[in-house]
């Protein structure tokens, strides 16, 4: 899968893995920018400025960008995290065009006023649908309590009040910042015409004025929560108990990155990991799982806990003494080699989507200007070691103070 | 683009379906039973997707968590899952692996060990799920509304019912693996890097000489009521309808399926333009298709707050009702364009594959080439689905709410 590269002159990077036997080609715009990058006064801008670039642009109405899109047959959508806002169509090959210059187009939207209201109406409904839904707000209150002040502690979506709050003149100016060229990227996977691919980013993108982004606000890699303990949400509906604690974990230019996720498989995969065995085989627990996560300067190991109110406190007791066990005991290589079969085997059967790899590719090249292939993938998880997965367990204790929530009834301690 | 789909019958009766897709790497299988939950005598609702969870708990010379540990050595992704029909077991794997991990399945299918002491930790599994589920109002809602909406014991709800669940005893579960987990009625799905001869060789020697017994006919009952609310302390009101359209096997599901797509099917869809983009009234608003083999259903839904949620239903009901003799060549271009694409895409995914065979076979008793799916849609027009709704325009609406509060279903469709 041989992979192209070409910088335009005002700093937009043009990026596309090829595969000569894809029948679809994904397109995607990658904003390196996120909730870490909103003030206060900004919080929830990132996410609700991605639901505004659906509204179109000063030439095309948002309904005739639903309806372009449509027309395509693609298959669209966003996402914003704490550091990216992605925009990707995957299309038929002969679309590629179409898509790219949709797609181009949409990034410099017309943020209308009276769209803006409309918009905010469906960001509401958004927050009260997660706010409704497990784990009830104990995911983004852990977030807090283990980052404290640091960017990463806030939430995607922001608060009502926030969102409320938000005039459209700031989104204007959060725009123009933070969708300069120097801080996208342009990448496409499958079959992709990379000619083509450059020859609609300088028609469409070359204008882009060059700006000056602010700094991204990346800190001191927290080793530790910024407010261990145990904080409650009450839910008194809830049927079960939701917790989520965070410890800390090597960030994404750690090298221990990639021991510390099989760690997590031999940990807290969904199934035949030590929790599973532990806890979700025998039904005590709805879910129990371990996950890492890793940013710019930070990574966490989440650890979620869903069971019977009246179990909790006893069930995050048995994980603490599965993850106590790990790090004293160590990881034998029988179980070891299994994690690694898991992760080597996503990694392959990943790398057939198409949509897949533009993820993938998109994201590596922005946050690290690296490409990696799946050829490249396989080999890193290949050369983890037992060595560096036992590091890992000692530099980065899963026993460490978490910051931790629990949402629930509220019948526990 | 020439395809590779084969089929075979092995003497007792099992329907093996495949694709080669020589440019993938990976391979996925997957084993259909018809021991769905339609099976599940009344009073142990629940039993099929107790049993699906038992099989897993050890089968030939492997206990639980040998079963599982070797299939995840071999890199393979399994899951485990019961429909209103069907149990299926499947796994998708780099394709070397496939030959050392037949035989495993061919145990879970044929000799399940069934433990007694493993029961209580399997119904415990399926108990957390329902607790599970409580707090998932969408679900919820869509659950409630199959409830109704549906003659038992095609509503009655897969995942089970928790006191059901708690009675079921071990001779339950032998009892219905030996009568529902057999032969006849199996479809083995193969998809991806296949030798299919060889496949076909393999599960023939693992599975061909599992004697079929003829299986009980399914009783229907009588449906619910047409419109019905569910209390619950929450911020949004969920809102479900569905009324019958045609099952999939017949022709008019095309036009069904298109006229369900300029509904509620994408971003550019009727539900989607009027109710998110034009009043912002809720995030999350569709309507699609759901079919059995013999009875087919629309099903829509919304989720909004409360003080918004009977402007959201009222403003559903009159796109549904406004849908007969307005659709546009435009909309309806636009509907094949997707499906096209959508077709097409699947050929990047064995698992996706190795799915849609499996159900083309069990609908129509054989399967349709990409080219023939394709044809059918450029044979679509605005008359024939014009055509259609005018025959069948939705009427005897079922309407489930749940939240706060109720909804007055005033409504113009005749119920």
């Amino acid at each position: 899968m041989p992979f192209l590269h070409e910088r335009l002159p005002n700093g937009l990077d043009v990026i596309a893995e090829t595969s000569e036997s894809a029948v679809s080609t994904s397109v995607g715009f990658f904003v390196m920018t996120g909730s870490r990058d909103e003030s206060d006064a900004l919080w929830g801008t990132s996410h609700f400025l991605e639901h505004m670039v659906f509204k179109g642009t000063p030439e095309i109405p948002g309904d005739a960008i639903n309806r372009r899109f449509d027309d395509m047959g693609a298959s669209v959508n966003a996402f914003t995290s704490e550091e990216d806002t992605v925009y990707y169509a995957s299309v038929l090959p002969e679309q590629q065009h179409e898509a790219v210059d949709l797609v181009a187009r949409m990034m410099r939207p017309a943020l209308r006023d009276e769209d803006f209201e409309t918009e905010k109406l469906v960001i509401l409904e958004e927050i009260r649908m997660y706010d409704d839904q497990p784990p009830f707000g104990a995911d983004e209150l852990c977030r807090a309590a283990f980052f404290g002040g640091h960017p990463l502690g806030r939430s995607v979506l922001g608060t009502a009040d926030s969102i409320r709050g938000l005039p459209v003149a700031a989104m204007r100016d959060y725009h123009r910042r933070r969708y300069a060229p120097g801080t996208m990227v342009l990448a496409a996977s499958g079959a992709v015409d990379f000619p083509a691919l450059v020859e609609s980013a300088k028609r469409l993108c070359g204008a882009w004025e060059p700006v000056t982004a602010p700094e991204r606000l990346v800190s001191v890699s927290p080793r530790a929560a910024a407010r261990p303990g145990r904080e409650r949400i009450v839910r008194p509906a809830a049927a079960l108990d939701y917790a989520v604690w965070m410890v800390a974990g090597p960030d994404e230019h750690d090298p221990d990155r990639h021991a510390a996720r099989l760690l997590s498989v031999v940990l807290g995969d969904s199934s035949g990991s030590r929790l599973y065995w532990g806890l979700v085989d025998s039904g005590e627990a709805e879910q129990a799982a371990c996950i890492h996560q890793d940013f710019l300067d930070a990574g966490v190991f989440i650890t979620q806990l869903s069971c019977d109110a009246a179990d909790v406190d006893e069930l995050t007791e048995r994980i603490a003494g599965i993850y106590a066990t790990a790090a004293s005991g160590g990881i034998p290589p029988a179980e070891f080699e299994r994690a690694q079969n898991k992760l080597a085997s996503r990694v392959v059967l990943g790398g057939e989507k198409p949509r897949r790899r533009l993820f993938e590719v998109g994201l590596d090249w922005s946050h690290c200007r690296t490409y990696r292939s799946v050829g490249d993938n396989l080999r890193i998880v290949e050369q983890i070691t037992l060595d560096d997965v036992h590091r890992v367990l000692k530099t980065w204790p899963l026993d460490a103070p978490a910051a931790a929530v629990v949402a629930g009834p509220g019948s526990g301690s | 683009m020439k395809q590779s789909l084969h089929s075979a019958t092995l003497s007792n009766g099992i329907i093996l379906v495949g694709e080669r897709l020589p440019d993938l790497e990976s391979v996925a299988v997957a084993f259909h039973s018809p021991a769905g939950s339609i099976h599940d005598p009344v009073g142990t609702c629940g039993l099929a997707t107790v049993a699906g969870e038992m099989c897993l708990r050890g089968a030939g010379v492997r206990d639980s968590r040998q079963l599982v540990e070797d299939l995840e050595s071999a890199g393979v992704q399994w899951s485990q899952g019961v429909s209103s029909t069907h149990a299926s077991f499947s796994g998708a794997m780099v394709a070397r692996h496939l030959p050392d991990v037949l035989p495993i399945y061919a145990d879970i299918l044929r000799r399940p060990l069934l433990p007694e002491d493993e029961l209580p930790a399997a119904r415990q599994m399926v108990l957390q799920n329902l607790a599970g589920i409580e707090d998932d109002p969408a679900h919820r809602a869509i659950a409630a509304l199959r409830r109704i909406h549906c003659p038992a014991p095609w509503g009655m709800p897969t995942e089970g019912i928790s006191a059901d669940v708690e009675s079921i005893s071990i001779d339950d579960v032998r009892g219905f693996v030996g009568h529902h987990l057999q032969p006849g009625g199996m479809i083995v799905s193969v998809a991806g890097r296949i030798d299919w001869d060889d496949f076909v060789r393999r599960v023939d020697d693992l599975l061909g000489d599992w004697p079929a017994v003829s299986s009980a006919a399914v009783g229907v009952g009588p449906r619910g009521p047409f419109i019905h609310h569910v209390p619950h302390d929450s911020q949004q009101t969920h809102i479900a309808l569905a009324w019958s359209v045609p099952p999939y096997r017949d022709d008019a599901s095309h036009e069904a399926t298109a006229a369900l797509a300029i509904l509620g099917g994408g971003p550019s869809s009727r539900f989607f333009t009027e109710i998110r983009e034009r009043r912002g009234l809720c995030y999350s608003v569709s309507a699609g298709y759901q079919t059995s083999r013999d009875f087919a259903n629309a099903v829509c839904y919304s989720g909004t707050s409360a003080e918004r949620a009977q402007e959201t239903l009222d403003v559903m009901l009159a796109e549904i009702g406004r849908l007969p003799g307005t659709i546009s060549p435009d909309e309806l271009g636009r509907v094949k364009a997707r499906a096209k694409s959508g077709l097409t895409m699947q050929q990047e995914s064995s698992a996706a594959r190795a799915g849609a065979i499996a159900r083309q076979w069990y609908h129509l008793g054989r399967l349709r080439t990409l080219a023939q799916e394709l044809e059918r849609y450029d044979r679509l027009d605005v008359a024939g689905v014009e055509g259609w709704l005018a025959d069948q325009p939705p009427r005897d609406l079922t309407v489930v709410s749940l939240g706060r509060d109720p909804l007055e279903v005033r409504c113009a469709i005749p119920a």
